[in-house]
């Protein structure tokens, strides 16, 4: 036994929010954070459900398994509205997405990734040109029509992450800063070893995102947890117009207007990667190319100022999420998001957080357990 | 047929201004007695502040077109102009056609600002063989210091007349000087994206030295955000730039002799000068630095002495040890509050305040390059590292001037000739082995510098007042009391301040609030200041509009 109920490694949206679960449900958690190049406070606020054309594209082999994700997404996106409405106002805005499409093959594609997604229970619908300017006049001439998933949407992460962090204090969550290098159980006790501490604890939820898989390693799993610096930029403000998240068909855009009046563009462009301990440089291919697809899209924006850039750190592993106790080292459970990582981070944290409580969990966990990664014994 | 030329005019809000062929559109404006030129998102006014491009407080609407500086937009015939608004309509915000063509340089040699230190850097390269280009921000190069008149006429002092002759001698040299370029990208390998006149500039040079200067420190009390109050260097560039005067009754305040100065040229220009508040001791106090001053540089410590006697005679009253505390509107006025170290007050109505409480480099274009940097405590900002020739941690990339930490204009002009000759000898041209006088120059130079800021007080203040009000975040609009909640919160690392309060989220990137902050959180947590104190460099280096960076697309695309 140690003073610690819980420790979890990890700030960001899944360590605070399965902070908020088990220490409001008397448990007694640190939380310990290494303060750099995490996703959650770069994060630019999209509520993902439809499948990105981005994600199919770069890595085909996931697609099964973020087809199957799908009512997980869904589910997501509810949970950030049960949180908003327990701890926001978070300026969430659910008015759906837009996945833009500029040639006939574009609209064929989204046809079909409709009917998939459709038949995992989103609600998807394809749209004409002529359906599209009822709510959406100011998109360029060459745009022939959209799928609109209305169960996306978007936040402001920088509110979302402040309150959740005062809901986490509310509850005594203490949050140190830390690296966590190496975790290992011994007696009944766990150990994470940081480089300024050595923390102890019962047991520990691993929220690293792409900080997990190097965790579990010495445990016999081998989780390809990877970092992807994602170029964002944001704009001055201006009056709202655009309510929904917008993406492409085929392109590497996503496109939001935040409360503040402020469009932040991205959607999957490189940053520099310049190692895990120092935070991504910004590529000008990136920021060019960015923009530009965003100003063809969106041709009235040409006039506003970019005001700043940064990199976002998105999280791969294998398309699905990871949820539960490590199958050598029960004393030890994952929670790390499939991607976009930000969308499903409640939710996942939930699910998590339902597992070390003994509670049913809001979704059957099983299909994400990390035992699909043990190690391949010779 | 009309009797009479009709003067040149355009309209703020309907009203009709008349200005002066030269003159920029927010000093038409000043001239008029318009001082609000944008709406806030909480509903509050703002005018001309930092009057050099940086703190984008004074944005107006120019024909249609939102987010147009008017301190670096020049005033013309017919344009109609209204205040911004904090939330411009998307489909009005459709960008003017560039002027001219995308334009590609690769240079032997770039100089980043026609200032004392650029200029000089221009020359010196130049006449060692290297081709040189100048880039500048404004309508007429000379920099903050020898600030050159916009309008037709004879230089106003020895000042602006040797300012003159520097840029007259750079033409000559044979370096192409580029006015109104505005750099918006800094990456490595040394490649610049700017702006010019709505087209792109693509700048791929062999070597670079960057010479962006200081920008002003302000004294944040409450209402330091009113329009009428400005930098005493925005005040100056009215004058000396604009031949207008910030208004016809003025205080100045703060500490250096620029405020000194600025007060002189104010009078002397027609302004009822009411007061000259320095925070520091009067000089004769401090009677050791006073006399390393002197040894150091008789010439410039005796025109230092000579501003003062000249102020006495003009009767302008100067306070020593007396700190502005407030400013509020009265009528269409200010009303500044002023208290001196013995506890009097003392007060005064102004239509234009000018404060002027130390400086902080330019030193973007530097960190985003990732020239190592050190703190200075004495001066509270960072100095970039740099070697006998002026060559920072990254090879080809020399800084000279206030932008590496402040160290005046002779100083930046000695630094220049020693770059520029460096960085010529680097691809080949000229030796520059013989630098050996200007480099004991510049030891003076220094010594005199560091003599005279131990006469003021350079080192900024913390600047805490508990659950006060008072605005730290001119564009966010976020108070003293907001960053106290926040450091309460998570007192980590000023990026994380940011994120919990946006405070330097804004358009001037946290130029005036970044430094406070990251002296907040060090005095929070303990931790010295270094580089990594502040908010973490980013692209772009000044808020760049979306058509720009198309067009810098379009001509890198066609360049490779």
């Amino acid at each position: 036994m140690t003073s610690t109920d819980v420790l979890i490694v990890g700030g960001g949206i899944v360590g605070l929010v399965a902070a908020i679960e088990l220490a409001g449900a008397g448990m007694k958690v640190k939380i310990i954070d290494a303060g750099i190049n995490a996703g959650s406070t770069a994060n630019a606020g999209s509520l993902h459900v439809q499948m990105q054309s981005r994600f199919m594209r770069l890595y085909p082999g996931q697609v099964p398994n973020i087809e199957a994700s799908l009512p997980l997404y869904r589910a997501a996106v509810e949970a950030w509205v049960d949180l908003d409405a327990a701890h926001g106002p978070f300026d969430l805005v659910r008015k759906g997405g837009l996945m833009l499409a500029e040639s006939p093959d574009q609209m064929a594609f989204l046809e079909q990734k409709v009917q998939r997604e459709t038949a995992r229970g989103v609600r998807a619908e394809l749209l004409d040109r002529a359906a599209v300017d009822r709510f959406a006049p100011w998109l360029g001439q060459q745009i022939i029509g959209a799928e609109l998933c209305l169960d996306e949407g978007k936040l402001n992460p920088l509110v979302a992450n402040v309150r959740l962090r005062a809901a986490a204090d509310r509850l005594g969550v203490r949050i140190e800063r830390d690296w966590i290098s190496a975790i290992t159980v011994e007696g009944g006790i766990v150990e994470a070893r940081g480089r300024n501490f050595t923390h102890h604890g019962d047991r520990v939820l691993i929220a690293a995102a792409w900080g997990a898989g190097p965790l579990a390693r010495s445990h016999g799993l081998d989780i390809p947890t990877r970092a992807e610096p994602l170029h964002m930029n944001i704009t001055e403000p201006c009056q709202t117009r655009i309510q929904h998240l917008i993406q492409h068909a085929e392109r590497s855009l996503t496109l939001k207007q935040l409360g503040t009046g402020q469009i932040v563009i991205g959607g999957g462009w490189p940053a520099e990667d310049r190692g895990e301990r120092t935070v991504p440089g910004v590529l000008y291919g990136s920021l060019l190319g960015n923009v530009a697809l965003a100003a063809q899209l969106i041709p009235s924006i040409g006039g506003i100022r970019i005001i700043r850039t940064w990199a976002g750190m998105n999280t791969t592993a294998d398309g699905a999420s990871i949820i539960g106790p490590l199958p050598r080292a029960g004393r030890i459970v994952m929670a790390v998001p499939g991607d976009a990582g930000y969308t499903l981070g409640p939710l996942v944290a939930r699910m998590a957080a339902a597992e070390m409580l003994g509670r049913d969990p809001p979704r059957d966990t099983a299909p994400f357990s990390p035992g699909r990664f043990a190690a391949q014994s010779p | 047929m009309a009797r009479t030329m009709p003067e040149a005019t355009f309209t703020f809000n309907g009203a009709v201004i008349p200005f002066r062929d030269g003159q920029s559109i927010a000093a038409a404006l000043t001239e008029a007695g318009q001082r609000a030129l944008r709406r806030t998102a909480q509903g509050q006014d703002r005018g001309m502040f930092c009057g050099m491009g940086v703190c984008q407080d004074c944005l107006v609407t120019v024909n249609g077109t939102p987010n147009k500086r008017a301190c670096m937009t020049a005033a013309a015939n017919g344009l109609t102009i209204a205040t911004q608004v904090a939330f411009p309509a998307l489909d009005t915000a459709h960008a003017a056609p560039p002027v001219g063509g995308a334009r590609s340089l690769s240079p032997d040699v770039l100089v980043i600002g026609g200032g004392a230190g650029g200029l000089s850097a221009a020359i010196a390269a130049c006449r060692a063989g290297a081709s040189v280009v100048v880039l500048d921000e404004r309508k007429v190069a000379g920099g903050q210091y020898y600030k050159q008149s916009a309008l037709k006429g004879a230089p106003l002092d020895t000042q602006q007349a040797e300012g003159a002759t520097l840029l007259a001698e750079a033409r000559d040299s044979g370096a192409e000087i580029i006015q109104g370029v505005e750099i918006w990208g800094a990456f490595d390998g040394l490649l610049f994206l700017a702006e010019h006149d709505g087209a792109a500039l693509i700048a791929r040079p062999k070597t670079a030295i960057v010479a962006t200067g200081a920008y002003e420190r302000p004294r944040m009390v409450p209402g330091w955000t009113l329009p009428g109050v400005m930098t005493t260097g925005a005040a100056q560039t009215l004058w000396r730039s604009y031949r207008t005067l910030p208004g016809q009754r003025v205080a100045v305040c703060g500490s250096g002799p620029l405020n000194v100065q600025v007060g002189l040229e104010l009078a002397n220009g027609g302004a009822e000068v009411a007061l000259v508040a320095e925070a520091a001791p009067p000089p004769f106090t401090a009677p050791l630095p006073a006399l390393r001053a002197a040894l150091a540089d008789p010439a410039l410590t005796w025109k230092g002495a000579g501003m003062m006697v000249r102020l006495r005679r003009l009767g302008i009253p100067l306070r020593n040890r007396t700190v502005l505390t407030k400013v509020a509107p009265e009528g269409t006025a200010l009303r500044a509050s002023f208290a001196a170290a013995d506890g009097s007050r003392q007060e005064c109505t102004v239509d234009a305040l000018c404060m002027n409480d130390g400086f902080e480099p330019q030193n973007e274009i530097l960190r985003l390059l990732g020239a190592r940097m050190r703190y200075d405590p004495i001066f509270g900002h960072l100095r970039c590292e740099r070697d006998a020739i002026l060559e920072t941690s990254i090879s080809g990339l020399f800084a000279v001037g206030d932008c590496a930490g402040l160290g005046g204009a002779p100083a930046a002009a000695c630094e220049g000739r020693i770059a520029g000759r460096a960085a010529a000898a680097r691809l080949g041209f000229g030796e520059a082995t013989d630098l050996y006088a200007e480099q004991r120059l510049l030891r003076r130079h220094r010594a005199f510098q560091a003599a005279l800021w131990r006469m003021y007080r350079s080192t900024p203040e913390a600047g805490i007042e508990p659950d006060s009000d008072t605005l730290v975040c001119r564009c966010e609009e976020i108070t003293f009391a907001q960053l106290r909640a926040g450091l309460e919160l998570d007192p980590g690392h000023v990026g994380t301040l940011k994120r919990a309060t946006r405070v330097g989220m804004g358009r001037c990137q946290g130029r005036y609030c970044g430094p406070v902050a990251a002296r907040l959180v060090a005095r929070e947590t303990g931790a010295e200041m270094q580089d990594l104190s502040y908010f973490a460099p980013r692209v772009p280096i000044k808020p760049v509009s979306i058509s720009a960076i198309l067009a810098a697309r379009e001509a890198l695309d066609d360049i490779d």
